[in-house]
């Protein structure tokens, strides 16, 4: 782009700002003036809702399916439930060094000596904090889902990418399911799929299938077209392409998409308690029932732990392991960065002839092994028995792993009952979290500091906020989505909207999502104001950005009921405990993405303002700022969509709107009413999803960053 | 071969569907462990009778309390559950059909469908109140709920404006009525409500701790008294007022009657699947249920042994069972 051109664009670009600014603006005051002349909340005219029963039509289908198809879904159950107590009872009635070698094995020859012994930490962790059994029925419970996930998910990712079509139908469907809560459908699972690990393990796909689907299609869909031409030259059919060069092609992708599955599936898994589905989940509820905080911590600790371990572990099945030159000493425990200094080789000796001892001892095995097998089959077929001597002898680390199991099994029946975790070898953390939960609750100053921002949030954010959206015209607020969804997305988008908020206020739940949209927008804007600059240091450090890598992963593994008792302590009940709660949960994403959008911008950039006399400041604002937008919109739109999740939480703390509804319908049991406001929720998060997305897009094309 | 191996596998898992489903007919019961303290003692004391006495095996699940709870009762997936608040469930004039008999004598008459079978009333007297801090009464001087509104700027929030604030009952659910029934007797307070039982007893704590004055709903027993130090505000008595339903929409009888007034007193039930209760070989579970009378008082102490001084729920109740063997042998049918 010439400079010429480039200053073209910016005075147009002026000149239509200031348009813009004073047309945002003006509808910003007819608004105030029209919020400010109603008297209570605004909602649709009552014939409307009165006549569309969207609560008593869903009620009436649910009934009708309860009545006639609920033999299908108990079938279904039966086969879910009877592979998810198979696995459940080999867990548990297994003695613990079985299952702790079936975990550390893995860990150690996937993920090396460091992710072994961490491997070894959580085991004993489970044990410790007595969550043993708990523990074990999460990992068959999210096992099996992550299982059941990968296999549908993996075919219907290969569907989308093979027709447009399919991928279109599918888009609207996977977006649905990643929003709409939980709570919706967990129940009205309960009365087709009974309680306990089938209707858990079934709304754990819905919720965490989503991102295998996305992926595989988009990593199929990746793959380069010289290499498909050439593989099409060569004769290969559309099946062959399919299943032997797009799909393996597309693995480092699909694995992506798994890994994502284990996380999601972790965070649901202990929404499943409130369906009778056992393990860690129902620990930490129970936590919660009775204020425990150091209890809740302690299943949120094993969860996290979890968390990070499968996530790791995946992760290193993917990782290529990169070679080191010959006169370089590996390490297995510390960084290899530490290969300079002489006490860091010294300490690494050991497991240097260690790891030589047992890669001898474990090839040997394998070897004798796939030998004395190959002696047996010679009998029958020779060629078989030889591929069998070369399979067999490859496998020369999982062949020594089946063998310690099998002694261990061997030892547990025949000589000393290994049992479960030694009682023994109990650590408990509970008294200290709790003592500090408790010294930080009857210390003024900082329920000085807690009473403060409880009152600016109120004052100042949520409660100006919350009548002045509620007070607005329904028809007014309307006009205006459909306004912005038809300058950023298009025509067929602002119909869409309009039929979407129609849909919500017909079924008489305007005032609350107003309520829902108020909350979500006053997190997004405090996870925006302490996210935003937390970003831009980590961005300039790189140790506070590793140490808030570490914070940001906790804080979105944590369950969120293990933090919920805390900040209602310090902020008591209310929808501003209920703003803060969604503060913690979903700022992760625009810290993250700060940081990233702004080391992103190539050096370059920042030293050619630097040489011009630009301080830290001007640089930032003036060349880093502009060019991260792209990626900040892209994390704003996550948190928000974040946010979205949270207001089915928040309720049970005390928040208001949507996802209070929903509570109220579940507990009448009137799956219309909880439906129609979860599906609200819903349609608030798609809406502004795609006009962020749509702007970002924009965005990124003036700043030329995108080709399409 | 293929199609051989998808013979077999759907055999095989129809064997697991059947022997899944047989299992279920020894002599095996489910039940939902309630998920306040209080439930869960009557709950423990029902099932070691049933385990230790009457020779059944238990599973125990943990399941929070509200409409999931009775839908997966009427299912039949969970067969039984402990100590529902007749004034807090709304399902039950749905799903139960039958008398409350407490002590011999008829207290309600359930008109519902009878999906949910009343097994028998546990013993445990509920009563809901609203109270304040000991320290509170005293300093501030209020004896009963007509001297809330002088002191309604102590009891205020940053949410509630000039008004006192109430932690009111958690749950809409539980037909409380709280706003309502400040409205009606005229204490100028707003009632909040936090949505769950462990949110409303969370801010009690802390502000207990502060020594900040609170007005907080809650019932007796409930661990929370042995605790903090509380007293009730003494709500007028309860007195029924018929019209007061959704169909006539909510029409109130004015001060006279609920909800200006306190709560009834709840006798507390045990609820079930009917089919599994008539069945021959649960006869004798069934009329344990119909037997068993369990107390306020041996379960408030128990609430001090669990929740003060961090026992294991299980001990405690076996201890109580071992030393008062006169309490319960009565209630296990010959």
């Amino acid at each position: 782009m010439s400079s010429e051109q480039t200053v073209v664009i910016n005075k147009s670009n002026s000149t239509k700002s200031i348009l813009t600014y004073s047309l945002i603006l003006l509808v910003f005051i007819i608004a105030l003036f029209l919020s400010n002349q109603s008297e209570g909340p605004s909602k649709l005219p009552k014939v409307v809702t009165d006549e569309f029963t969207f609560t008593a039509w869903v009620n009436d289908g649910e009934d009708y399916l309860k009545k006639n198809y609920r033999w299908v879904t108990k079938i279904i159950a039966g086969y879910i439930k009877s592979g998810y107590y198979f696995l459940e009872d080999f867990l548990i009635d297994s003695p613990w060094l079985l299952i702790a070698s079936i975990i550390f094995l893995p860990c150690l020859i996937a993920g090396g000596l460091r992710l072994g012994l961490y491997s070894l930490f959580v085991i004993y962790f489970w044990g410790a904090v007595g969550m043993w059994d708990e523990s074990l029925q999460t990992v068959a419970l999210m096992g099996l889902s992550v299982l059941l996930c990968v296999f549908f998910g993996v075919i219907l990712g290969v569907l989308c990418s093979q027709s447009d079509r399919f991928d279109g139908f599918m888009k609207p469907i996977l977006d649905t399911m990643q929003v709409m809560p939980a709570f919706v459908y967990l129940f009205p699972a309960l009365f087709f799929f009974g309680i306990g690990g089938a209707p858990a393990i079934l709304a754990t796909m819905i919720y965490a299938m989503p991102p295998v689907i996305r992926l595989t299609n988009s990593g199929i869909r990746q793959v380069s077209k010289d290499t498909i031409e050439s593989a099409t030259s060569f004769g290969s059919s559309k099946l062959q392409l399919l299943f032997k060069i797009k799909i393996p092609l597309s693995l480092p992708s699909i694995m992506m998409g798994i890994n994502q599955v284990i996380m999601m599936a972790l965070a649901l898994v202990v929404l499943a308690c409130f369906i009778g589905a056992e393990g860690i989940g129902g620990q930490v509820w129970l936590a919660i029932r009775n204020l425990d905080v150091g209890w809740a911590m302690e299943g949120g600790l094993c969860i996290l732990f979890m968390a990070i371990m499968f996530d790791r572990f995946s992760m290193s099945l993917t990782k290529q392991k990169d070679t080191l030159p010959s006169d370089v000493q590996e390490f297995y425990l510390l960084p290899q960065s530490w290969e300079k200094f002489q006490v860091a080789r010294f300490i690494e000796k050991p497991l240097l002839y260690l790891h030589f001892v047992v890669n001898l001892v474990c090839t040997n095995i394998t070897n004798f092994i796939a030998i004395v097998f190959r002696n047996i089959f010679l009998f029958f077929n020779k060629d078989f028995a030889e591929d069998l001597r070369d399979f067999l002898s490859k496998r020369y680390y999982i062949i020594p792993s089946f063998i310690v199991f099998l002694i261990i099994s061997l030892i547990d029946s025949y000589l000393i009952s290994i049992g479960t975790f030694p009682e023994e070898w109990k650590l408990s953390i509970r008294q200290p979290i709790a003592d500090g939960v408790k010294s930080l609750t009857v210390n003024p100053g900082f329920i000085a500091f807690a009473k403060g921002l409880r009152a600016f949030v109120y004052l100042n954010l949520l409660r100006p906020l919350d009548t002045f959206l509620t007070h607005i015209p329904w028809w007014y607020t309307m006009s205006v989505f459909v306004a912005i969804g038809y300058f950023t997305v298009g025509l067929r988008f602002a119909v869409i909207t309009a039929l979407l908020l129609l849909f919500i206020g017909a079924c008489g739940i305007w005032p609350q999502s107003m309520i829902t949209l108020s909350s979500v927008l006053v997190s997004v804007v405090l996870c925006f104001a302490i996210g935003v600059p937390l970003g831009i240091i980590a961005s300039y450090n790189q140790r506070f950005k590793e140490v808030l890598n570490v914070v940001l992963d906790a804080m979105q593994t944590l369950p969120y009921f293990c933090y919920l008792i805390p900040v209602l302590m310090f902020f008591g009940g209310g929808i501003v405990s209920a703003v803060l709660a969604t503060v913690i949960y979903a700022i992760p994403p625009i810290i993250r993405l700060t940081a990233l959008g702004l080391t992103q911008v190539s050096g370059t950039y920042s030293e050619v303002s630097r040489s011009f006399g630009g301080t830290l400041f001007q640089t930032l604002k003036k060349i880093k700022f502009p060019l991260a937008v792209p990626s900040l919109v892209i994390g704003f739109n996550q948190t928000v969509v974040m946010a979205f999740a949270m207001q089915i939480v928040t309720p049970l703390i005390g928040g208001k709107g949507l996802g209070l509804e929903v509570f109220n319908g579940l507990a009448r049991s009137d799956t219309g009413r909880g439906l129609a406001a979860g599906i609200g929720i819903v349609l608030l998060a798609i809406i502004i999803d795609r006009i962020t997305l749509a702007w970002t897009k924009k965005q990124r094309q003036a700043l030329g960053l995108d080709a399409n | 071969m293929k199609l051989s191996k998808t013979i077999s596998a759907l055999i095989l898992s129809f064997v697991l569907l059947v022997g899944g489903l047989t299992q279920a007919n020894a002599k095996r019961l489910t039940a939902a462990v309630a998920d306040w303290t209080g439930g869960e003692i009557t709950c423990q004391v029902a099932v070691s009778m049933l385990e230790e006495e009457l020779g059944y095996k238990v599973k125990r699940v943990v399941f929070p309390s509200g409409t999931g709870l009775w839908e997966a009762i009427a299912a039949g997936e969970i067969d039984f559950a402990c100590e529902s608040w007749p004034s807090y469930a709304e399902a039950d004039t749905v799903m139960m059909k039958g008398p409350l008999v407490y002590d011999g004598k008829t207290m309600f008459n359930y008109e519902g469908d009878g999906s949910v079978e009343l097994l028998g009333t546990t013993g445990i007297i509920g009563l809901s109140d609203y109270y304040i801090p000991r320290y509170a009464a005293e300093s501030l001087g209020i004896k009963t709920w007509k001297d809330l509104n002088k002191h309604k700027a102590k009891f205020a929030t940053i949410e509630t404006g000039g008004k006192g604030r109430l932690i009111g009952c958690p749950v809409a659910g539980w037909n409380c009525h709280d706003q309502k029934r400040l409205d009606l007797l005229g204490i100028d307070f707003q009632a909040d409500e936090l949505g769950t039982e462990a949110a409303a007893i969370a801010e009690a704590v802390a502000a207990y701790e502060r020594k900040e004055p609170f007005l907080l709903y809650l019932w007796e027993p409930h661990w929370f008294f042995g605790a903090y130090d509380m007293v009730g505000v003494q709500l007028p008595a309860h007195k029924t007022c018929d019209s007061f339903t959704e169909a006539n929409n909510w029409k109130d009888c004015g001060t006279a009657a609920w909800p200006a007034t306190g709560w009834a007193k709840d006798y507390t039930f045990n609820y079930g699947n009917p089919a599994t209760f008539a069945k021959p070989e649960h006869a004798k579970a069934a009329a344990f249920f119909k037997k068993m009378k369990f107390d306020n008082a041996d379960q408030a102490v128990m609430l001090v042994e669990v929740k003060q001084k961090n026992r294991d729920l299980k001990e405690v109740v076996k201890e109580w069972k071992d030393a008062n063997p006169g309490k319960w042998k009565n209630w296990i049918p010959k």
